[in-house]
């Protein structure tokens, strides 16, 4: 028969949890590198689609929920997976693989973001993983959205490119212009 | 006029109790005016004075002498007649109504300090006196022929006006014994109540509905809670969990009982809410006599409006929506339909038009009938002014059933007036009272016979915002349909319907209607034979009818229907989500939507190859969707191998693109599956799948599938070019 000891436990997991735990702690409270210079610094929700990472403003994000409890709705639009009840409120849930002209994804959305557009107007987008909050400084911000877009999917001014100072490309989403775009080329059609 | 700050603070209380008071006396006056018994007479008479009286006296004590000065008059003007107890003339009657309006407008000026541009109250004495010679004339009647008039006799002689006017100035009106009780009356129906802003019950209401949402989450949250319990007790060691365990299902059943605690709370503060927020509907409806009354006269026609189950109380926000709907109706009755007293009496009725407003609730249904009995819809009339407008097609114009016909009035700008007047030729109205209805989640039909009269019935839900809807489900989907707009509910028989080449009839009260399955019209399923014992239901909306099959029916139930989000307004489908038991949402569709004959050719001209999507993922099926649809494809979807098997037993699919990893049937057995069928062994498959390892394309290759492609290859293009390649070697083969 296998007796269970609590020390013993906490011995296994000492080595790998606790570690890791600690890990992100210091990740966690470390400054990012911008801000020895005591520069203004811009939060990003950093998340996976396909093989590109993409961000929102962190500001924006109102929560992050599993994506179950959606109902679906028959002849919305492509990009609409459905409608979720958030606060009291009905919240549209958006692919945001569909809104960016799918660009592919390695797995199966499980997460749903609740972003707030303004004036108290929310919607969901999925994404793969739970967002990272990442903190770039605001002059790569304001530089990155004054610059023409290169090769990324710029889609108007939608989704800017952002470089960190550690090389890493991430896309900035402007959610309101995704559907300001969206609206318009419904209209065209 | 400056007034003290003290009494300024008054004002808006003032204008309020004003507006209340001057509604009832336009009721008396309108009945005073009518052929009644003294003794009839009597109490309206009273109470008429006592509102005027406090009218005056109110208005006296906030200084507004000229507002005081009006109601003395029309006390002076009616006194002779009440001293009679004699029927009002028409002409003293305006003057006496022009002058109550007059007083609440000035009221409400007062309040709200808008008083720079306001006119000055002309005399009502010199009013009458000068425009009404009828009246003038009948205050010099000797009271012993009005007593000779009406066969009674009174002993009291009536003041002259002179001696009234002249007798008294409102300011230094000193109240007799009986003038003071009668001041005291009204004040008396105000005792014990207070007046508060309507904004802040509203937003008191919103908290109560967001409290309610609260509960709804408690519940979510005891659930989680359950779950991750049960979770525990399955994975972690027995005993050395016990204590924790122990101490979480102690916080589970607490935090029900704090929900059923808060359910109840929830739900004392809704009833505490709905007394403070209800009135009888006759708030609304008595003002309505003064409407009649005016428009009859402004028309040469004679009308009574008589009301049945006015007591029925609604809530304030749903009476000042339907008053606009109602005053509409009214003004159209007088205008359109009652004749005016010649030609009534050439056609053998009364030359007095009735119009009757009957209410009447059912449940949470509250149906509100507009009649008269004048000259009914003309269909000839209305179907030659449709032509004239090229409002439709003349073929399909002279197709319209007297039922479809009579639809066409709910037009925008539709009139069959040709000059305009002040009440109406212009168009606007009734397709206005129509969409002011819809917006209240109601329905309005019209009935009407030629030459003996029209009836509006408007129906909508008595509790604001809630509406009964009937719960069904349409493949994987739960959807409410509005129960108002249910005619019946029926089972399909083979025996019952017609079927057709490309049509389903069946024939229902001596009507052939269209056969239709919703879960076509949401596009969720292909077109196909309407199932023996499948519910139907007989829908009936905007003059047109016809049978929906759906898959199940689960029941009714009155629901907080709130508008999509702005991003699906546009979806013509649906007025809304609501909020069931559990906190999911469900849409309900648009009845008016159903009965579309334009959204029945849009669905039946759908054709293209046509996809089968299965995928446990909203995102997958959504993508996959996106992509096909580019193609030119007609997409539906499935949400497992099961449910996929089963839209492929009813419709034919050109092709199937299929999740490999999926809870309950995955994608290599629905394959195979589908492979060991003759009927859709041809059909293509591809396999999708998050893992693409050789070994896994190579399961799916042998599980039948045409191609295999992983998740993060479906990228824009990819999906499509990949069936079409597969489409083509099938073709090939």
């Amino acid at each position: 028969m296998t007796t269970w000891r609590k020390d013993a436990e906490e011995d296994v997991i000492g080595t790998s949890a606790l570690a890791l735990l600690d890990a992100r702690r210091d990740a966690i409270s470390e400054k990012p590198r911008a801000t020895a210079a005591d520069e203004a610094l811009f939060w990003l929700a950093e998340f996976p689609l396909g093989d590109d990472q993409f961000a929102v403003p962190l500001q924006h994000m109102r929560s992050a929920l599993p994506l179950r409890g959606v109902t679906s709705v028959p002849l919305a639009p492509a990009h609409v997976i459905g409608i979720l009840r958030f606060q009291g409120q009905v919240v549209t849930v958006l692919s945001l693989a569909s809104l960016l002209g799918n660009p592919g994804w390695r797995e199966d959305p499980q997460t749903l973001l609740v972003i707030e557009l303004g004036a108290g107007r929310f919607v969901a987008v999925d994404c793969e993983q739970i967002p990272k909050p990442t903190a770039v400084p605001r002059r790569v911000i304001d530089q990155a959205r004054s610059q023409p877009q290169g090769a990324g999917p710029s889609l108007n001014g939608a989704v800017v490119e952002v470089l960190t100072s550690d090389r890493r490309q991430i896309f900035l989403l402007d959610i309101n212009r995704l559907l300001d775009r969206r609206r318009t080329q419904r209209d065209e059609t | 006029m400056k007034l003290d700050p003290f009494l300024q603070d008054l004002l808006p209380g003032f204008a309020v109790e004003a507006e209340e008071i001057a509604q009832r006396l336009q009721g008396e006056l309108v009945d005073l005016e009518r052929d009644l018994t003294s003794e009839q007479r009597r109490p309206v008479y009273e109470s008429l004075a006592r509102g005027l009286h406090t009218l005056k006296g109110t208005a006296a004590t906030l200084g507004l002498e000229p507002l005081a000065e009006l109601a003395h008059q029309m006390e002076n003007l009616i006194a002779p007649f009440r001293e009679g107890l004699r029927r009002v003339p028409t002409d003293l009657a305006d003057a006496l109504l022009r002058g109550i309006d007059n007083f609440v407008m000035h009221a409400k000026a007062y309040a709200m300090g808008q008083t720079d541009d306001l006119p000055s109250l002309p005399p009502l004495d010199h009013l009458v006196a000068e425009n009404t010679p009828s009246t003038a004339a009948a205050l010099e009647v000797a009271p012993k022929e009005v007593a000779a008039e009406e066969g009674e006799s009174h002993g009291a002689t009536p003041p002259s006006t002179e001696r009234q006017t002249t007798q008294t100035h409102p300011g230094a009106h000193e109240p007799s014994e009986g003038s003071a009780k009668l001041l005291a009356t009204p004040e008396s129906e105000f005792e014990g109540s207070w007046r508060v802003n309507t904004g802040q019950v509203l937003a008191l209401m919103r908290e109560v509905e967001r409290l309610r949402e609260v509960r709804l989450r408690l519940d979510d949250r005891r659930r989680e809670l359950e779950i991750a319990l049960a979770s525990v007790q399955r994975i972690a060691a027995q005993a050395q969990t016990a204590e924790a365990r122990g101490l979480v299902g102690s916080v589970v059943r607490a935090l029900g009982e704090d929900g059923d605690e808060a359910a109840d709370v929830v739900s004392s503060l809704e009833e505490g809410l709905k007394s403070i927020s209800t009135l009888p509907l006759r708030t609304v409806l008595d003002p309505l006599q003064r409407t009649v009354r005016d428009l009859s006269r402004r028309s040469g026609k004679e009308a009574r409006l008589s009301v049945v189950g006015g007591e029925v109380s609604l809530d304030r926000r749903l009476l000042d929506s339907i008053k606009a709907p109602l005053v509409h109706l009214i003004r159209n009755a007088v205008d359109h339909g009652i004749e005016a007293p010649e030609g009534r009496r050439g056609r053998g009725k009364h030359r007095e038009g009735a119009i009757v407003i009957r209410v009447e609730q059912r449940g949470n249904l509250v149906f509100i009938e507009v009649e008269d009995d004048g000259n009914g819809l003309d269909e000839a009339r209305i179907r030659d002014e449709a032509i004239r407008r090229g409002m439709q097609p003349l073929v399909e114009l002279q197709a319209l059933t007297t039922s479809e016909v009579h639809q066409l009035i709910f037009h925008p700008g539709f009139s069959t007036k040709r000059e305009v007047t002040a009440t109406s030729g212009r168009g606007v109205g009734l397709d206005v009272v129509r969409s002011q209805v819809a917006a209240l989640n109601g329905t309005l039909e019209v009935h009407s016979r030629p030459g003996q009269g029209t009836r509006f019935v408007m129906a909508v839900a008595a509790e604001i915002g809630s509406s009964p809807v009937l719960m069904v489900r349409c493949a994987e989907q739960f959807l409410g349909v509005p129960l108002l707009s249910i005619d019946a509910l029926l089972t399909a028989q083979q025996a019952l319907l017609r079927v057709g080449r490309n049509r389903v009839q069946i024939e229902y009260r001596e009507q052939i209607l269209q056969v239709t399955d919703l879960s076509v019209f949401l596009g969720l399923r292909p077109p196909g034979p309407v199932e023996d014992g499948k519910p139907l239901m007989i829908i009936k909306a905007n003059g047109r009818q016809l049978a929906l099959a759906v898959d199940e029916v689960i029941g009714d139930r009155d629901l907080m229907i709130r508008p999509l989000p702005a991003e699906l307004r546009d979806l013509p489908a649906y007025q809304g989500a609501a909020i069931l038991a559990q906190g999911q949402l469900m849409l309900v569709v648009r009845s008016e939507w159903l009965t579309d004959p334009g959204r029945l050719v849009n669905t039946v001209s759908s054709a293209g190859q046509r996809a089968l999507v299965v995928d446990d993922s909203l995102t997958a099926r959504a993508l996959h969707r996106a992509a096909l649809e580019s193609g030119g494809y007609l997409v539906h979807t499935a949400s497992d191998g099961q449910q996929g098997l089963e839209q492929l037993a009813t419709g034919s699919y050109d092709v199937v693109i299929c999740d490999v990893m999926m809870a309950g049937m995955d994608g290599l057995v629905f394959t195979q599956k589908l492979r060991a069928r003759a009927d859709l062994r041809n059909v293509p498959v591809v396999l999708v799948s998050a893992r693409d390892t050789d070994a896994d394309r190579r399961r799916g290759l042998a599980a039948g599938a045409d191609a295999f492609l992983s998740k993060k290859d479906c990228a824009s293009g990819r999906l499509l070019s990949e069936v079409s390649a597969v489409l083509a070697r099938r073709r090939s083969a």
